[in-house]
Formats: structure tokens, C-alpha cells, sequence
């Protein structure tokens, strides 16, 4: 039987590069000094620690099982049929947690550290919402108050995740708002501004510094973020019954797709297995940093409030366009991912919405699983991949979340 | 103890002064070639360097013989700015009697140029240093550990002089624990004895003042009590 894992696993101290540090930009305040005001102290300690294996807090790790992890790794049998070249799918079901998607497994912790720094009440920022849902979640359970900024686009189309956010307690604005300065400026420069997720970091930050007892809590792309996640892959590694050829994963700052395949990777270079495993990170075609943008040092959000991190980039000030995967619409991947890419170890993909959701409803018909429309990228390129391999190959996918908060995704395509 | 001053900065006569007031007070001196983008270092490192009287190794070549004021003098430029005149950095450090370049960006820039780095320093009659974070890959450190170098400089925050919430000596014996008997060294916002003691402590053979040192500058008797003060956390 799989045991909630014991400890998180950091990959930085076994890249083959090393990772660069965050760096202040020339000119202005040092957003590092920043860091010591909006973020809990645990957090920037993860975020910097030399540590192989973090060790997971008991209360963290008890959270985790009420919440129902470890998670269940299951056979995609209907998919495998409908594909019909006897490739054998897996596909690990973070759908199954109550937030309906991986994003608890960060919150969690995120929210636990707040709380213990004495925070009264958590800030962040939220695309599609899971993230935004997980930390209303996590914030009910250990007692802080939790406010959330969502690009404006989901807020109004993804209405039944905002109805709960509220109904789990949390305060939830459309992004950009009119309660920070960034949200103001936008709406004065675009009163139709769609959002974007850099954006509502920018309002989730300035929200926080401007009172008392408030931390701001991220979502995605820092490595303590994506740290969290590995219990995902820690998971899979003791559940899968055979060595996988393929593990795919959608990409928005590269949270979920780590989590999956860092302990998968780690073991692979420290030469510990897996060496035939290929790692295939999907992204939206509305937000392409892994297959078209620029390696550089960016900021990851729009407001360059946070220091700046070396990552594939489409530019801190690039707006994607509305999609249905609005977990996928960010800038920039996360520093780790995006060296693993320029390293060749990871591959990237994009497709459109489009054809991840027409992925999205084969997965719904062959295995009763509605897909979030973030996962259905992955799904889309387990479905392309599993078609070119030979009979007996193994695939692994991230099934990050369902979809079933997501109907506006599905109304087109069914 | 190490101390780390931007050649030149705030100009030639007081940087050679200040050089004169540190002899005796620390065992080894960190001297910065000032450069237009010192991207890992913080606020007031950066502002040395474009405060700087001269700029580059003219700035260094002020000082004929740092060893005349420590044991150990290391230059410490940005390899970006010298990624096709190692050679050059390396005579102009052998000339002024420096032991070795450390270049904060070479593991993180230019990985693929460790090795022409080690050559450069041995084939000048330098020895090799470098500077890692906390999150170094291990097998790299061990590797570093393998060029014997003149030591491995571990910097204990994202950049010079900021503070965080860091378990620092944590990190100082992880590394410890990767490098063997290889010179640990470690620097960033150090600022109290008891923060030296508990490095030294948790395994660091050396530590370096930067930013601390340099705040106080305008004020020598102050710059140098600080100092001394400081000392007073090493075994």
C-alpha cells in the first residue's frame, strides 16, 4: 500500500546546470528584500535550501490523507481500446482531491506556513480558478482568511468556481480589479482587459503590502511550488507496476508537470533508472514560452514586483488570449523546467484548445472522466504519442484535474 | 576572516587608504573588478561598482602588490565581461600578486568554460576558486572539489547583503558535507559574531563581509571597529 509520502523532493541539487539565482533588476528596489515581507518564511527557506529531501510537516502530512492522498494511480483501459495498438496508458488522478485538481498539494503547506508565520489571512492570484479553489480549501481548514485575485476572463466564465471559492469562505475579485493600483492602471489602459495570470499576481502582491497580517501565497513557477508537487511523482513511482516510456504532463508554469516527473527525473540522473523514460511537457498554443520563448531572466509577473528568475519567456508584459485553459495562460515556465527544456531532457509540445478538448471528450467517453481543459493538452499528446509507439509501450499522464467546473470549455465540443 | 571591496570604490585615495586600515584585521581580501552589470550582487555591492573612481582592471591595476595587505588577495570579476580574455584577467591578477579570480556567474553563465577557467589559473600560476548557492547540484560542488581549488565560495543568500528567512547553516553543512577538505567560504549579509560563530560552526572554514563593511566606508574608524568586532565571532 502507498503511504503519503514523508519528505519533498528538491531536484536543483541534481541538474545538470546549476539553477541560477534570482536576481534584482538594475534599476529600482530590491524586490528580493521584498520576498521578507510578503512571503512566509518557510517558503523562502524551501525556496533556498540545499536539502535533497525537505520533510513534510506531520500536520502538513495529515491534511494531505484527510484530503485523500495518496491519490490513485489508475489504467486508462477505455482509452487504450480506443487507440487499439495495445499501448498501455496510466494516468495519475489528482482530480480526485476535493479542489479537483493538484493544486492542494501546494496550498496545503503554503497556507500551514502563513498561518504559522501568524498570518490572519493569505493573497494570491488564480487562473481557471483550481489554484484560487485549493487555497479557499486549505484556507477553511487551518483557520486564515483567504482572498483571491482571478483573470477576469475565468471570473466570468468559470462561475461555479468562483461560487465556491466563496462558499469555502474566500473573498474573490475579477482581475484586474479596481482594490490595487495594477488592476486600476489596466482597466484605465483596457476597461476590457481579459486579464492575465501575471497581472493578478502583480494585484495579489500590492494587496498584500497594503495590510496587516496578509501573505501572499503563489501558484505556480517558484521551486518550492513545484518541490510540493513531487509528492505526485513520489506517489506514481511506488504505485506503477512497470518501467514508463513516456510521462506527459500539461505545462502553465510547470507545477503539475514537476510534480509528476521530477522524482521520475531525479532518479534518472542520479543514475538510478529510468533511462529510457522520455518527459513531454504540453503547453497551450495561446502561451508557447517552451517551444517559442527566450531563455532570459524575466520577471514573473506583469508588475515586476517579484525578483526577476531565468526562464523561458514570452515577456512579462505578454497578455495571452482568453481560452479555456486558463491554467495554461501564463508567460514564462518555471527556472527548473525551463533549464530541463535547454537541456534537452524534457521535450515541449503545443497544441490548441481545440484540439486538446476534442482529446478532452475521448477521455471523457472512454474512461467516465471529464478532463479539465488543462489536462486534455496532455491528453491530446498521450493520444498522438501512444499512436506512433510500439505494442507494450507504457505511458504515464498527469491527469491534473477534471473538468467539471469547466462546462463553458465543453459546450462547444459536445 | 575575508573582506570584499570594489577596487576604486568610492575613489582611488580611499580605496587604498581603506586598504591600509584592513592590514592585520582580515586574512584574506576579495578585491571587485567594478563592472557595468554585477547582476548577483545587491543594492549596495551594484552601487560600488558604478561608483567605482575607474572602471574594469584599470581600477585594479591601482595596487601593484595586494599582498602587501593580506595574505591571500582574490580578484573578482564577472566572467561575462572577460569571456574572451581569461588570459588577460589572469596576467593582470598575477601582476598585482592576487592568488586567484573568482567569477560569481561562471556556474551559473558559462558552465561549459570550467575547465578553460581551471587551465587559465593554473597555466598562470593562479589557483582556481568558485562561487555556488545552496543550490548547486551535488555532483557539480564534488566535481569542483576535485580541481583542489584555492577554496569554494558558498553564497548564502540570492544576493550580496539581503537577508532572508534562510536556515543558513543548514545549507553551510550540506555543502560542507559534499566538499571534503576542500576551503569552505562562505558570505552574504554576514553582519554579527554570533552569525560567524554559528557558520563556522555549522562547518564553513571562512567567512566574508561585504556590504556590512562597505555601509560603514565613509566612516574608516567605524568600517574598521566593525571588523574587529566581527573577529570576535571566529574561534
Amino acid at each position: 500500500m502507498t503511504n503519503v509520502p514523508t519528505h519533498w523532493y528538491n531536484i536543483a541539487v541534481d541538474l545538470p546546470k546549476p539553477l541560477p539565482p534570482p536576481i534584482d533588476p538594475y534599476e529600482g528596489e530590491s524586490r528580493i528584500a521584498l520576498l521578507n515581507r510578503i512571503m512566509p518564511s518557510e517558503l523562502l527557506h524551501q525556496e533556498f535550501t540545499a536539502l535533497r529531501y525537505v520533510p513534510i510537516p506531520e500536520e502538513v502530512r495529515d491534511i494531505y490523507a484527510r484530503l485523500g492522498r495518496p491519490t490513485p494511480l489508475r489504467r486508462a483501459r477505455g482509452l487504450e481500446r480506443l487507440i487499439g495498438n495495445g499501448v498501455k496508458i496510466y494516468y495519475k488522478f489528482e482530480g480526485a482531491l476535493p479542489g479537483g485538481s493538484h493544486k492542494l498539494n501546494t496550498a496545503v503547506p503554503q497556507v500551514y506556513y502563513a498561518f504559522k508565520d501568524g498570518a490572519k489571512e493569505v493573497a494570491t492570484e488564480t487562473g481557471a480558478g483550481q489554484w484560487g479553489l485549493a487555497v479557499s480549501i486549505a484556507s477553511a481548514l487551518i483557520g486564515v482568511k483567504a482572498t483571491i485575485f482571478m483573470t477576469k476572463s475565468s471570473f466570468m466564465s468559470k462561475r461555479q468556481r468562483v461560487l465556491f471559492m466563496r462558499t469555502y469562505g474566500a473573498t474573490v475579485y475579477p482581475s484586474p480589479s479596481e482594490v490595487t493600483k495594477y488592476g486600476i492602471e489596466a482597466l484605465k489602459a483596457n476597461p476590457n482587459h481579459p486579464g492575465s495570470l501575471g497581472l493578478a499576481i502583480s494585484e495579489a502582491i500590492d494587496y498584500t503590502l497594503q495590510g496587516e497580517g496578509r501573505r501572499y501565497i503563489p501558484g505556480s513557477v517558484l521551486e518550492f511550488v513545484l518541490m510540493h508537487q513531487t509528492v505526485i511523482g513520489q506517489e506514481a513511482i511506488e504505485q506503477i507496476p512497470e518501467e514508463p516510456d513516456l510521462i506527459v504532463g500539461c505545462v502553465g508554469g510547470g507545477s503539475n508537470f514537476a510534480g509528476l516527473t521530477y522524482p521520475f527525473i531525479g532518479a534518472r540522473l542520479r543514475g538510478e533508472g529510468f533511462e529510457r523514460t522520455r518527459f513531454l511537457a504540453v503547453e497551450s498554443k495561446a502561451a508557447p514560452k517552451l517551444t517559442q520563448g527566450r531563455y532570459e531572466y524575466d520577471f514573473p509577473d506583469s508588475g515586476g514586483l517579484l525578483p526577476m528568475i531565468r526562464m523561458l519567456t514570452l515577456g512579462h508584459n505578454y497578455v495571452p488570449p482568453p481560452s479555456h485553459a486558463a491554467g495554461l495562460r501564463y508567460h514564462g515556465a518555471a527556472p527548473s523546467l525551463s533549464l530541463l527544456v535547454r537541456e534537452g531532457i524534457v521535450e515541449a509540445r503545443a497544441y490548441t484548445q481545440e484540439e486538446a478538448l476534442e482529446a478532452g471528450v475521448l477521455f471523457a467517453r472512454s474512461e467516465g472522466i471529464v478532463p479539465a481543459p488543462e489536462s486534455s493538452h496532455a491528453i491530446r499528446a498521450v493520444i498522438d504519442e501512444a499512436r506512433k509507439m510500439p505494442k507494450g509501450s507504457v505511458i504515464l499522464l498527469n491527469l491534473s484535474g477534471h473538468g467539471l467546473l469547466d462546462p463553458d470549455a465543453y459546450e462547444r465540443v459536445s | 576572516m575575508g573582506l570584499y571591496l570594489t577596487a576604486t570604490y568610492p575613489s582611488v585615495r580611499h580605496f587604498i587608504e581603506v586598504l591600509n586600515g584592513v592590514r592585520g584585521l582580515v586574512d584574506f581580501l576579495e578585491i571587485g573588478i567594478p563592472t557595468g552589470n554585477p547582476k548577483y550582487d545587491g543594492p549596495i555591492i551594484r552601487m560600488t561598482h558604478r561608483s567605482a573612481e575607474l572602471k574594469g582592471l584599470e581600477a585594479v591595476k591601482v595596487i601593484n602588490d595586494y599582498s602587501k595587505y593580506s595574505k591571500a588577495p582574490v580578484l573578482m570579476g564577472y566572467a561575462a565581461d572577460y569571456i574572451d580574455s581569461l588570459n588577460e584577467v589572469a596576467s593582470v591578477a598575477r601582476s598585482v600578486n592576487a592568488v586567484s579570480v573568482l567569477f560569481p556567474d561562471l556556474l551559473f553563465d558559462y558552465p561549459e568554460l570550467i575547465d578553460k577557467y581551471v587551465r587559465v589559473m593554473e597555466d598562470s600560476g593562479l589557483r582556481p576558486s568558485f562561487f555556488i548557492s545552496s543550490k548547486t547540484p551535488y555532483k557539480l560542488v564534488k566535481r569542483l572539489s576535485e580541481y583542489n581549488p584555492l577554496f569554494i565560495y558558498l553564497g548564502l543568500y540570492a544576493a550580496t547583503g539581503i537577508k532572508l528567512p534562510i536556515y543558513v547553516e543548514q545549507n553551510v553543512t550540506t555543502i560542507r558535507g559534499i566538499v571534503g577538505d576542500t576551503f569552505l567560504v562562505v558570505g552574504f549579509a554576514v553582519n554579527s559574531p554570533d552569525m560567524v560563530k554559528s557558520l563556522i560552526k555549522a562547518g564553513a572554514d571562512g567567512v566574508v563581509v561585504g556590504t556590512a563593511f562597505i555601509q560603514r566606508m565613509s566612516n574608516l574608524e567605524s568600517a574598521l571597529s566593525l571588523l574587529k568586532w566581527l573577529r570576535g565571532g571566529l574561534p
